[in-house]
C-alpha cells in the first residue's frame, strides 16, 4: 500500500481543514492556558479563523484527491464547504451578543463550533465510507455537546441527551449499511463502489446497506420520519445554538448524501430515488401540517426547516446534474435565510430573554419596523413568494423534477407550498396587524448589519447574486457527473 | 423614443415611483398623488404612442438578459391584448389616484397607500407584458401579494385582516398552481418563451399531460377572476379603500384570470375539457354572482358580487371556443372595466359624503347630489345593458354566442336560458342600486348631511362614463380599431368578421336582452321593499363560501395539525426510539424480503456449541427482562452472555480476540458496578399495571424481538457468503517474515498498523483524564447514600447477636484471597505482556489483567485501605506509557527509518526461555503502562466517590487523609 502523504505539498487539497483543525487545536490550548474566563478572545479568533479558512477555500482551489483516495476537493466540496464556513462563522457572530445569558460564555464553545465544522469539511469532501463516518461523527459529537452546552437548564439537557441517544442510533445504522456496502462491493471508496455495482447486478445486501446507510444520513438532515429530534433540540438548545443547528450541518449532511447517491449509486437510481422521494414527500407534507399547530417559533422553524429539506430532495429526486444544481442553490439561500432569521429572532431581547412564542411577536412592525420587516420579507422568501429568492430556491429543484418526469412530486411539493404558506403568514400576521405587548431592546449593531445583508440578498436577488450563484452551482453539479 | 427604453420605462417606472413614494414625509399628500399620477400618466402616454406597432398584430419585444442557460431573461413584449390591458391599467389607474387623492383622509398613511398602489400597478404592467411564462407567473403571484397587503391596509379592522388573508390564501395557491402549470407548459413546449408557446398550435392540448395542466392552469385563472367555487374572496376583499376596490377587484386584478384564459386561448382552448369546464364553471359564477348581488345590503357587496357575475360572463365567452365569444370576451374585459370602475367610485363618494354604505339607510340622494346620481344611474345602466351603453353591446354578443345552435340539447338550452335568466337579475340589481339610493324619499338617520363631492373628484366618473357612452353609441370609430388590435394578437389569422355596430336587426338576441330588461323590471318591483330590508340571499345563506372555507382552514390548520402532531411528533423519547427502530425494520424487511435468497444451513452443527450459545441467549434476554427492575441482576446476565461470545471467539480459533473479550468484559463489568452504586438497585415491579401499559408493552418486546431476529438473520446471510478480499491476507502472510511475530493481532497491534495504535493510546488517556476530571468535579452530597442493603442487614443481625463492630471484618475472606492474588495478578501480567508478540497476550491484554489487580484491591479493602498502603500514580503511568511509544518510534527515525520503523531478535533469558524482543515489545510497553494508568485512573475517580460519610448512623472515626489528598 503507498502512502500518497510523501510532503506537505501533497497534503494541498486538504490545506483548508489542516489549517483550520490546527488552529481549532491551538486556540484550544491558548484557551485553557491564557483566558479561560475571557471567551471573547477565542470566539473573535475563531471567527477569523473561519473566515481565513474560507479565503482558502475561495481562493486557493487545490482540486484533487488525497489519503488514498478517502478525500476528495473538487468544485462541488467547494461550493458546499463555502457555505458551511460561511454559515458557522455567522453563527457564532450572532451569538456574541447573549453569549452570556445563555451560557455560552465559554471559550470552548466557539472550539467546539470549529470541530463541529471541520467536522462538516470532512463530510462534505468524504470519499471513502471511513471518512464519511469519521467526518459525521466529529460533527456530530461536537453538536451533541453542543446543545447541552447550557448544564443548569433541563430543556437543554434533555435536548442534548435526546440528540446523543438518536443520533448514536442513526450512526448505528449508517455504520451498519456502511459495512453491508462494503462486504458486497468489496471497497469503502465511494468512486470504485460505483464500479462493482455497474458490473454486477443489484445484490440484496447492497439493496440493503444502502437503505441502512440513507437512513442515517436522513437522520442528519433531519428528513421526515427521522426528523423528530429536530423541534426538541431547537426548542431546548439555546437559541445561537439553534441558529448553528439550522444552518450550517444542514449544508453539509445533505452536501454528503448528493455526492454518495450521484457518485456510489449512480447505476441504481431508480433504487436509492424511490428512497429520496419518500423521505422528500414525507418532509414537506408533515411539516406544513405540523408547523401549523406550533406556537413556540423555535419549533416552527425546527418544522420550516425539516420541509425545506423536503423541498430540497425534490431536486435530488431527479437524480440529474439539473437537479444536484437545484439542491446547491436551495441550500444557499436556505441558509441565506436562516441565518437572517435568527440574526432577527437574536435581535428581539427583552428582560426575560429572547423571543419564545409567535405571540410575542404581536406589533412588532410598529415597535421594531426594521427587524418586523427583515422578518415578512423572510417569511414570504420562506413561503416561496416570488421574486423573492425563496421562489427562485424552489423554482430550479422544482423544474428538475418536472424535467425527470416526476409530475406528482411536483405537485405535492407545489400543494405543501400553499399549506405552509399558513404557518409563515400567520406570522406575518401576527408582527403587522396585532397591538403590541412587549418592548424590545434595541439590535446590536452586528446582528443588524447580518439582518439587513440577508434581507438585501433575499429581495435582489433576482438582480444581483442570483446570476453568479447560478454558475457556481452549475460547475458544482458538473463536478460530480 | 426607442420601443425597448419604452417597454422598460412603463413596466418599472411603477416600481422606481413606489420605493420613492415609501421614502416620501408622512404629510405629502399632494406630492405623492403627483407621483403616482405622473407615473401613471407617463405610462399611458407612452402606451399610445406604441399602438401603431401593435395595431395590425405586430409585437415588439424587449429582452434583459438575466438566465440564459435557463432560458430565463427579463422578456417583456406587447401585442394588441396587451397594449388594451396597459391602456386599461394606466389610464384607470390615473383617474383612480386622481380620485383617491379626495378620497383617503389625512390621517391614514398615505405614504403606504402609494408605495403599495404603485407597485401593483407595475406588477399588473409587467403580469400583461411578460415576454416569458415564469415571468408572467411571478408578476402573477406580486399582484396577489401587494393585494394582499392593500386588502389589509386598515389593519386595526379585524375584518379588513380576515379579507385580506382569506384572499391571499385563494390566490397565493392559486399562483403556485400556476408556476406548475406554466413549468409544465414549458416542459412539453420545451421553451418558456410566450412566443413560442402561443406559436406551438395544438401540441399542449394533444399531449397527455394536457389534463393536469388544464386543472392547474385552471386553478389559478379561477382563483384570482373569483369564479365559481373560488369567488367568496372577493366580497370579503371590499374591506379594502373604495379606489382599491375600484382599481383591483374591478378593473385590473380580477381581470388578470380572464387574462390569462384569453392569453393562452389559442393554445389551451378548444378541447371538450375545456368547454365543459371553463364554461360552465362561469355560467354558474354568472349566475350565482347576479343573483347574490340582488340580496346586498351593502354597496360595495353588491358591486363585488356584480364583478363575479361579470367575469363569469366573460369566462363563459372563452370557454365557448369559437373565435367570436373570444372576440365579445375581449370586449366585455375593457368595458366592465369601465363601467364597474366608475360604479365603484360612485359608491365611494357616496360612502364619504354620507357616512355610510347600508342600502337601507340610503334613500333620494338624487336632490343633495344629482351629479353623482346622474352618473351612476348612467353607469348601472351600462353595468344591465341597457341600449346605447357599452354593456349593451358586449352582452348583445353574448347572447348572439349562446344562441347558436348546438348538437348537445343541454347545451343548447341551458346557454340561453341561464344567460337570459342572468341577465335578468342584472337588471333588477342594477335598479335595485339606483332606485334605492337616488330615489325614494330623503334619507334619515345619516352621520353626515350629504352634498355633492369636490369636483376633482367627480371627474374620474365623469370621464370613464363618458368613456361608457361614446363606446355605446359610436363603438366602430372610438374603440374599434383597438379592440381589433387586440383580437387579432389573440386569434392571429382565424379572426372572424365581427360587427360593432349598435342595431343589428330584430333577432333573437335582441328579444333575449327586452325579456331581460323586462324580466329584470318585472323581478324588482313586486319585491322592492322586501328586498331593501334583506341581508344575503334567503336560499343559499347558509351555503356560504366563506363558512366552507373558515371551516376547511380550521380543519385542515388545526385539527389535522393537531392530529399530525400528537401521532408522529411526540417530544418523547421512548416513541421516538420505537419509530425509528420500526422504520429501520421496515426498511431492512423492505430491502431484505424478496432479495434474501435461499440461506444455507450450517453443514456441521456442534451440541456443546449450541448449549453455550442457549446459555449465552437466555442470560441476554434475562438481562433485557431484567435491566429495569434489577440493575445488578441484570449486569451479572450479561456478564454471563459476554462470556458465551468469548467462548464463541475461542471455539472459532480466534484465542486473542476471547481473551481480549474476556479482560475487557470483566473491566466494564466492575467500572460499572462501581457507577451502579449510585443508582437505586432494583425497581419494585409494578402489580397494578394498566391493560394499555401492558400491550405497549408486548408491543415493544415484538419489535425488540422482530428487530434482533432480523438482524440475526441479516448478519447470517452475509457472513455464509464469499467474503470479498481483504486485507487481512497480507497480514497473514507477513506478520512473521516482516514483523517477527506469530501473533497477528499483535504485530498488527504494535507494528503494521502502529501509528494508529499510538493516536488510540493517546485518546485512551485523554478518555480517562476527561472521566477523571469530570468525576472529581460530581460529588454527591455526603450524606446522600444510606449505607450498603448487605452491611445493614449483617449490622443489625449482629447487634441482635451482640458481637460488636461487623463492619470492620466486612467481606474479611473474599479480601484475603484477593490480597493474597495480587502479586500472582502481576506475574500473569507480565507473563502476558511478554509472550504477547507470538501468542496470544500483548501490552494492551496485559495492561487490563494489571489493572483488574488494582481493581480487585479497591474491592476487596476499600478505598482507604488501598490508598493507606499503595501508591499508584496513574497519571505518571499514563505519561510514561505515552512517551515510551513516541519514544519508540522517534528511535526508528533517528536510526534512518521511518517513524515507528521495528527490528525484532530473540533473546534467550534464564527460566523463560527464548523471548522474542522485538523494538516493538518496547511500543509495546507503553501500550501497557498506558492501559493500566487509564484503567486505574477512572477506577479512582470512581472510588473516590463513595469516600464520604455514611449517614450518621454511628459516630464518625477519625481518619487518615493523607493518601486521599493526593486527588481530592
Amino acid at each position: 500500500m503507498e502512502s500518497d502523504l510523501t510532503s506537505f505539498a501533497a497534503l494541498a487539497p486538504a490545506l483548508p481543514e489542516v489549517v483550520l483543525a490546527i488552529g481549532a487545536l491551538v486556540l484550544l490550548l491558548a484557551g485553557v492556558l491564557f483566558s479561560k474566563d475571557r471567551y471573547e478572545g477565542v470566539a473573535i479568533a475563531a471567527v477569523v479563523l473561519l473566515v481565513a479558512v474560507l479565503g482558502l477555500v475561495v481562493f486557493q482551489p487545490n482540486v484533487g484527491q488525497v489519503f488514498n483516495g478517502g478525500f476528495i476537493e473538487d468544485a462541488f466540496s467547494r461550493y458546499m464547504k463555502a457555505l458551511v464556513l460561511g454559515a458557522s462563522a455567522l453563527a457564532l457572530v450572532l451569538s456574541f451578543n447573549s453569549a452570556r445569558e445563555n451560557g455560552l460564555n465559554k471559550f470552548e464553545f466557539s472550539i467546539l463550533i470549529l470541530l463541529a465544522t471541520l467536522g462538516m469539511m470532512m463530510m462534505v469532501s468524504a470519499n471513502d465510507l471511513m471518512s464519511v463516518y469519521v467526518g459525521l461523527e466529529l460533527q456530530s459529537l461536537s453538536l451533541y455537546v453542543i446543545a447541552a452546552m447550557r448544564r443548569d437548564s433541563a430543556k437543554a439537557t434533555e435536548a442534548g441527551l435526546k440528540y446523543f441517544v438518536l443520533g448514536a442510533l442513526s450512526s448505528g445504522m449508517l455504520l451498519y449499511g456502511a459495512s453491508l456496502i462494503y462486504g458486497f462491493t468489496g471497497h469503502t471508496q465511494l468512486d470504485l463502489i460505483v464500479g462493482t455495482i455497474a458490473e454486477g447486478e443489484r445484490s440484496v445486501g447492497l439493496i440493503f446497506g444502502m437503505v441502512f446507510l440513507l437512513a442515517g444520513v436522513a437522520f442528519k438532515i433531519s428528513a421526515v420520519p427521522f426528523h423528530m429530534w429536530t423541534p426538541d433540540v431547537y426548542e431546548g438548545a439555546p437559541t445561537p445554538v439553534t441558529a448553528f443547528f439550522a444552518a450550517a450541518p444542514k449544508v453539509a449532511a445533505m452536501a454528503l448524501l448528493i455526492r454518495l447517491v450521484t457518485v456510489s449509486f449512480g447505476p441504481i437510481t431508480g433504487d436509492w430515488q424511490q428512497i429520496v422521494i419518500f423521505l422528500s414527500i414525507a418532509s414537506m407534507v408533515l411539516a406544513a401540517f405540523a408547523a401549523i399547530g406550533q406556537n413556540n417559533l423555535k419549533r416552527l422553524i425546527a418544522y420550516s426547516s425539516i420541509g425545506h429539506v423536503g423541498f430540497a430532495l425534490v431536486g435530488l429526486s431527479s437524480g440529474t446534474e439539473t437537479g444536484v444544481e437545484g439542491v446547491a442553490i436551495y441550500m444557499a439561500i436556505y441558509l441565506t435565510m436562516t441565518v437572517g432569521l435568527f440574526a432577527c429572532i437574536l435581535s428581539l431581547r427583552t428582560e426575560t430573554g429572547h423571543v419564545e412564542t409567535i405571540t410575542e411577536l404581536a406589533g412588532l412592525a410598529r415597535t421594531r419596523p426594521f427587524a418586523a420587516g427583515i422578518m415578512a420579507v423572510l417569511m414570504f422568501s420562506l413561503v416561496g413568494l416570488p421574486p423573492l429568492a425563496g421562489f427562485f430556491a424552489k423554482w430550479h429543484v422544482f423544474l428538475a423534477a418536472i424535467e425527470a418526469q416526476l409530475f406528482v412530486l411536483a405537485v405535492i411539493g407545489m400543494l405543501a407550498s400553499a399549506v405552509s404558506a399558513f404557518y409563515y403568514l400567520r406570522v406575518v400576521k401576527t408582527m403587522y396587524f396585532d397591538e403590541p405587548v412587549i418592548q424590545f431592546a434595541p439590535a446590536p449593531r452586528e446582528l443588524a448589519i447580518v439582518m439587513g445583508a440577508s434581507g438585501f440578498l433575499i429581495v435582489t436577488y433576482f438582480a444581483t447574486v442570483g446570476h453568479s450563484l447560478t454558475n457556481l452551482a452549475q460547475a458544482a453539479a458538473g463536478s460530480l457527473f | 423614443m426607442p420601443t425597448e427604453l419604452a417597454l422598460t420605462l412603463i413596466w418599472s417606472l411603477p416600481f422606481l415611483a413606489a420605493v420613492i413614494a415609501m421614502a416620501m414625509p408622512a404629510g405629502a399628500r399632494n406630492g405623492e398623488a403627483w407621483l403616482a399620477g405622473t407615473v401613471a400618466a407617463v405610462g399611458l402616454v407612452l402606451t399610445i404612442l406604441l399602438f401603431p406597432q401593435v395595431a395590425d398584430g405586430g409585437v415588439v419585444h424587449s429582452t434583459i438578459t438575466w438566465m440564459p442557460a435557463y432560458g430565463l431573461d427579463l422578456a417583456f413584449r406587447m401585442d394588441g391584448l396587451a397594449w388594451l390591458f396597459c391602456v386599461l391599467v394606466t389610464f384607470i389607474g390615473l383617474l383612480v389616484v386622481l380620485y383617491a387623492r379626495y378620497y383617503m383622509s389625512p390621517k391614514d398613511p398615505i405614504a403606504r397607500f402609494y408605495a403599495l398602489f404603485l407597485a401593483f400597478m407595475g406588477a399588473m404592467l409587467g403580469l400583461v407584458m411578460s415576454g416569458n411564462i415564469i415571468q408572467l407567473a411571478i408578476f402573477w403571484e406580486l399582484t396577489s401579494l401587494v393585494s394582499f397587503l392593500l386588502i389589509g391596509y386598515w389593519y386595526h379592522r379585524s375584518d379588513a385582516r380576515d379579507g385580506a388573508r382569506m384572499a391571499l390564501v385563494i390566490t397565493g395557491t392559486g399562483g403556485l398552481a400556476l408556476f406548475v402549470a406554466m413549468m409544465l407548459i414549458g416542459h412539453i413546449v420545451g421553451s418558456y418563451d410566450i412566443d413560442v408557446v402561443l406559436a406551438s398550435g395544438r401540441l399542449i392540448a394533444e399531449h397527455p399531460l394536457y389534463p393536469v395542466t388544464l386543472i392547474l392552469f385552471l386553478l389559478a385563472a379561477f382563483t384570482k377572476s373569483a369564479q365559481f367555487p373560488f369567488q367568496f374572496w372577493l366580497p370579503n376583499a371590499m374591506t379594502a379603500p373604495t379606489p382599491v376596490s375600484a382599481y383591483l377587484h374591478s378593473a385590473t386584478m380580477v381581470k388578470a384570470g380572464v387574462f390569462l384564459m384569453t392569453r393562452f386561448w389559442p393554445v389551451m382552448a378548444g378541447t371538450d375539457m375545456w368547454f365543459w369546464i371553463v364554461t360552465y364553471g362561469g355560467l354558474a359564477t354568472l349566475l350565482f354572482g347576479a343573483y347574490a348581488a340582488l340580496f346586498q345590503r351593502d354597496l360595495k357587496g353588491l358591486l363585488a358580487y356584480s364583478t363575479i357575475s361579470h367575469l363569469g360572463l366573460i369566462t363563459t365567452l372563452l370557454g365557448m371556443g369559437t373565435p367570436l365569444a373570444a372576440v365579445a370576451a375581449i370586449f366585455h374585459i375593457a368595458n366592465h372595466a369601465t363601467f364597474k370602475a366608475s360604479l365603484f367610485m360612485a359608491v365611494g363618494i357616496i360612502d364619504h359624503e354620507t357616512g355610510t354604505r347600508d342600502v337601507r339607510k340610503l334613500s333620494g340622494l338624487r336632490r343633495s347630489m344629482p351629479f353623482t346620481a346622474t352618473l351612476a344611474i348612467i353607469a348601472s345602466g351600462a353595468m344591465a345593458g341597457v341600449p346605447l351603453l357599452n354593456g349593451f353591446l358586449s352582452k348583445e354578443m353574448f347572447f348572439t354566442e349562446t344562441a347558436i345552435y348546438d348538437p348537445n340539447v343541454f347545451v343548447n338550452l341551458s346557454l340561453p336560458i341561464v344567460a337570459t335568466l342572468a341577465g335578468m337579475l342584472s337588471v333588477a340589481y342594477s335598479i335595485k342600486f339606483v332606485h334605492g339610493v337616488f330615489f325614494g324619499p330623503e334619507p334619515t338617520g345619516l352621520e353626515k348631511t350629504p352634498h355633492e363631492p369636490p369636483a376633482l373628484m367627480r371627474r374620474p366618473i365623469e370621464l370613464l362614463v363618458l368613456a361608457c357612452l361614446a363606446v355605446g353609441i359610436i363603438p366602430g370609430i372610438t374603440i374599434g380599431p383597438y379592440l381589433a388590435a387586440a383580437v387579432v394578437s389573440v386569434l392571429g389569422g382565424d379572426t372572424p368578421y365581427y360587427s360593432l355596430s349598435v342595431w343589428h336587426g330584430f333577432n333573437l338576441p335582441l328579444i333575449m336582452s327586452i325579456i331581460a330588461l323586462l324580466g329584470g323590471v318585472a323581478i324588482y318591483v313586486p319585491y322592492y321593499r322586501r328586498l331593501r330590508g334583506i341581508d344575503g340571499d334567503p336560499l343559499l345563506r347558509g351555503l356560504r363560501g366563506q363558512r366552507i372555507f373558515e371551516r376547511l382552514l380550521i380543519t385542515a390548520t388545526n385539527r389535522w395539525a393537531r392530529k399530525m402532531v400528537s401521532v408522529f411528533g411526540t417530544q418523547r423519547l421512548q416513541p421516538q426510539i420505537f419509530i425509528v427502530v420500526l422504520l429501520a425494520l421496515a426498511a431492512g424487511v423492505g430491502a431484505g424480503w424478496a432479495r434474501m435468497g435461499n440461506l444455507p444451513l450450517p453443514s456441521s452443527f456442534d451440541p456443546v456449541l449450541g448449549l453455550v450459545w442457549i446459555v449465552g441467549g437466555v442470560s441476554a434476554l434475562a438481562a433485557a427482562w431484567q435491566a429495569k427492575f434489577h440493575r445488578l441482576a441484570a449486569m451479572i446476565l450479561m456478564g454471563g452472555a459476554g462470556l458465551a461470545t468469548c467462548i464463541t471467539f475461542a471455539w472459532f480459533s480466534a484465542p486473542d480476540l476471547a481473551l481480549t473479550q474476556l479482560l475487557a468484559e470483566i473491566a466494564t463489568t466492575v467500572l460499572i458496578l462501581l457507577g451502579l452504586r449510585w443508582l437505586p438497585k432494583r425497581l419494585p415491579v409494578p402489580e397494578d399495571i394498566s391493560i394499555g401499559m401492558r400491550l405497549r408493552r408486548y408491543r415493544d418486546v415484538i419489535l425488540a424481538a422482530a428487530v434482533g431476529l432480523g438482524t440475526g438473520l441479516a448478519s447470517y446471510a452475509i457472513m455464509t457468503r464469499q467474503a470479498p478480499e481483504g486485507i487481512s491476507e497480507f497480514f497473514l502472510a507477513n506478520a512473521y517474515t516482516e514483523g517477527g511475530g506469530t501473533n497477528v493481532v499483535n504485530v498488527m497491534l504494535v507494528d503494521f498498523r502502529g501509528f494508529d495504535t499510538l493516536g488510540e493510546i493517546t485518546v485512551l488517556g485523554v478518555v480517562a483524564l476527561t472521566v477523571f476530571g469530570l468525576l472529581r468535579r460530581f460529588r454527591p452530597a455526603p450524606d446522600s447514600a444510606d449505607r450498603p442493603e448487605q452491611q445493614r442487614v449483617q449490622a443489625d443481625f449482629a447487634e441482635a447477636q451482640g458481637s460488636a463492630n461487623v463492619a470492620a471484618d466486612f467481606l474479611r475472606i473474599p479480601a484475603l484471597i484477593m490480597n493474597w492474588m495480587f502479586p500472582v495478578v502481576m506475574t500473569v501480567a507480565i507473563y502476558m505482556f511478554l509472550r504477547g508478540h507470538d501468542l496470544p497476550g500483548g501490552g494492551f491484554i496485559a495492561g487490563i489483567v494489571m489493572s483488574l489487580g488494582f481493581i480487585l484491591q479497591y474491592m476487596a479493602g476499600g478505598t482507604r485501605w488501598v490508598e493507606d498502603r499503595l501508591r499508584i500514580l496513574p497519571v505518571l503511568w499514563i505519561g510514561w506509557g505515552l512517551l515510551i511509544a513516541l519514544l519508540t518510534g522517534l528511535g526508528a527515525m533517528a536510526l534512518g527509518f521511518p517513524f515507528l520503523t521495528s527490528a525484532f531478535a530473540y533473546a534467550d533469558i534464564p527460566l523463560i526461555g527464548k523471548v522474542p524482543m522485538a523494538t516493538a515489545l518496547l511500543f509495546d510497553l507503553g501500550v501497557f503502562a498506558l492501559v493500566v494508568g487509564a484503567t486505574v485512573l477512572m477506577l479512582i475517580a470512581l472510588a473516590h466517590q463513595s469516600i464520604r460519610r455514611p449517614k450518621p448512623a454511628s459516630t464518625p472515626q477519625p481518619r487518615k487523609r493523607e493518601g486521599l489528598d493526593t486527588w481530592n
